[in-house]
């Protein structure tokens, strides 16, 4: 009797639905500015938000991805390449393209490196992009080389050129807008056989869940998903080039999910938001950013295991209720039972 | 129990545990060597033995955690050796683990819930656990965190949430270690409810004797990676041989 309420478990929580709803506000920011700094900013921030979106989709999981660039430059270049060689436009097909290309890479990949154990897999994906960053030099028929591609048309929307400032930035927001939906409706409705894996997989195996099959699941979304995150920079940067996917640049991926908060979609959000911010406030790009987000990255996990929106989350509940002793609270806890006790 | 069931896959023969001659190494380390047993449909069957002699690598390798170095594990009559867990456990034969096991942040309920729903259950599974939260202790605790719960409660919650899959084998692995005298009935309410309304046959590895004389008809000696002893408790209970292997042996073990 009482017990039946547990049958929600599928269901968005509060964490998916603000950030729905966050990302859906990027679309109204030509009506607030028209300046480049302001367009190229939330450029960044989309898709670093993209980015992150990947890595937070493998920490349900609690694994550690270092393919998102891998994943980021196969989609970025499946739109280039379709673009300047096929002549597709259409943002649309062009999104599904960058969604489709770097997740059917992903399937084969993920079914066999996926039965490794959490840091084998670690180093599998970190070789995996340097693997990558090496064919994108070597192949200069297909990828330009050193060169990169340069020349793609502006892509368009029912007839409509997505060409200039607010075009672009309107590409990269409804990728980002469609990028959300699928990491919420995926870690919403499999919420329950993420969390078992990451809590205890021994045990969950022994209730019968097949987790390799989850965590190819979501390895394949998350490259889907790193996949449109590539589309909309080399769309942003009007070219495909290697340097925009260097391996190292999978650390600040990493650095905006865990500094802004792995337990909820709200931490990617705003890990990205705030360090691409702070990062071009404080013009420390190169490997200084990434010297930081590593420090950054050390202090959270030793501080703050919640990052930003779990830290936050949990002096909130110890101001409202106060019931709850904050101290040790587990990361993923939060957006947990905040969804699974509705 | 019953006499002799034929290992034709059917109805007949689901809840039906044979284990033909599987021994187990890690490296050069034998753990144990042409083991040997058979649970029938509704069977309960105890295995004892000291410490290290193997009870616990042997439900491992039924359970297909381990693969053994050699011999089958057979269920309802199908050769199942080499199947992984989730396989095993979707097939109706699921283990409960010695130590406190459940998803530690998880509420109770929210642990029953995922037990049901990877093992593909329905609201009927739901019914079928109330019964039980009742008699636990567990209905009133049902939206605290599982961790929280007193050790007593975290292993009874762990058997619910293998009794929750709609289990046809339990390998209980020493499902009364750690409980308070009072406590270690609900064990024996346990099997009898997994037994009767699951229709479960259950193997049962234990050091409590008297759990073990309460529950089971038969019983197996598990002494060194060798089976020692196996009839009735007691008759087996009682040779010189099982007294100077074990009784002796876990004197400063057990309560």
């Amino acid at each position: 009797m009482a017990l039946r309420i547990a049958r929600h478990a599928g269901v968005p929580g509060p964490g998916e639905i603000a950030s729905t709803v966050i990302v859906a506000l990027a679309f109204a920011i030509p009506s607030f500015s028209d300046s480049p700094l302001v367009y190229s900013m939330a450029n960044q921030i989309l898709i670093a938000i993209m980015a992150a979106f990947s890595v937070y989709i493998m920490l349900r999981m609690d694994l550690m991805t270092f393919a998102v660039p891998a994943f980021m430059a196969l989609g970025g270049y499946a739109f280039a390449i379709a673009a300047l060689r096929g002549g597709i436009t259409d943002t649309i097909v062009l999104g599904a393209l960058s969604f489709a290309v770097p997740a059917l890479v992903a399937l084969p990949l993920g079914v066999l490196i996926l039965r490794l154990r959490g840091v084998y897999f670690v180093l599998v994906t970190f070789v995996l992009t340097q693997i990558l960053d090496l064919l994108l030099f070597e192949t200069p028929g297909l990828t330009g080389g050193a060169n990169g591609l340069v020349g793609m048309p502006a892509t368009t929307l029912f007839g409509l050129t997505l060409g200039d400032n607010r075009g672009v930035l309107f590409v990269a927001a409804g990728l980002t807008l469609t990028a959300t939906l699928i990491t919420a409706g995926l870690t919403s409705y499999f919420r329950q056989h993420f969390a078992a894996i990451e809590e205890n997989e021994v045990l969950a195996q022994s209730l019968g869940l097949v987790t390799w099959r989850y965590k190819v699941l979501g390895f394949v979304v998350a490259a889907g998903v790193a996949g449109m995150a590539g589309f909309a920079l080399v769309n942003m940067l009007l070219t495909a080039h290697p340097t925009s996917f260097s391996p190292i640049s999978s650390v600040n991926y990493i650095g905006y999910a865990i500094i802004g908060g792995r337990g909820s979609m709200l931490g990617p959000i705003i890990g990205s938001s705030f360090l691409v911010w702070a990062t071009n406030m404080f013009s420390i790009q190169g490997e200084y950013s990434q010297g930081l987000f590593g420090v950054l990255i050390i202090i959270v996990v030793m501080l703050a295991k919640g990052g930003i929106v779990g830290t936050v989350a949990s002096l909130l509940r110890r101001f409202a209720g106060g019931r709850r002793d904050a101290s040790g609270v587990p990361p993923q806890s939060t957006a947990d039972q905040a969804s699974t006790s509705q | 129990m019953t006499g002799d069931v034929s290992a034709v896959a059917s109805h007949a023969s689901e809840g039906e545990l044979r284990v033909d001659k599987i021994s187990m190494r890690f490296g050069g380390l034998k753990v144990f060597e042409d083991i040997s047993l058979r649970l029938y449909p509704r069977d309960i069957l105890g295995m004892i033995g000291p410490n290290g002699a193997g009870k616990t690598t042997l439900i491992n390798v039924i359970c297909g955690k381990l693969a053994p170095a050699a011999g089958h594990v057979f269920l309802g009559g199908h050769d199942v050796s080499g199947k992984s867990t989730h396989t095993l456990s979707r097939m109706g034969l699921v283990r409960s683990f010695q130590q406190t096991n459940t998803f530690r942040t998880a509420t109770v309920r929210e642990n029953l819930s995922r037990a049901i729903r990877f093992s593909t259950g329905s609201a009927e599974s739901w019914r079928r656990v109330d019964d039980l939260l009742g008699r636990f202790d567990l209905s009133h605790r049902l939206d605290e965190q599982s961790d929280k719960l007193p050790y007593g409660l975290q292993k009874m919650l762990g058997l619910l949430l293998a009794y929750a899959t709609t289990p046809k084998v339990l390998l209980l692995d020493e499902p009364a270690a750690g409980l308070e005298g009072r406590e270690r009935s609900r064990v024996d309410d346990f099997v009898h409810h997994a037994q009767q309304n699951l229709g479960c046959s259950i193997l049962i590895v234990e050091h409590d004797m008297d759990l073990i004389r309460r529950l089971c008809p038969r019983i197996m000696v598990l002494d060194a990676g060798r089976l020692l002893a196996e009839g009735p408790p007691g008759e087996v209970l009682s040779r010189r041989d099982v007294i100077d292997a074990y009784v002796g042996a876990i004197d400063d073990e057990d309560e």
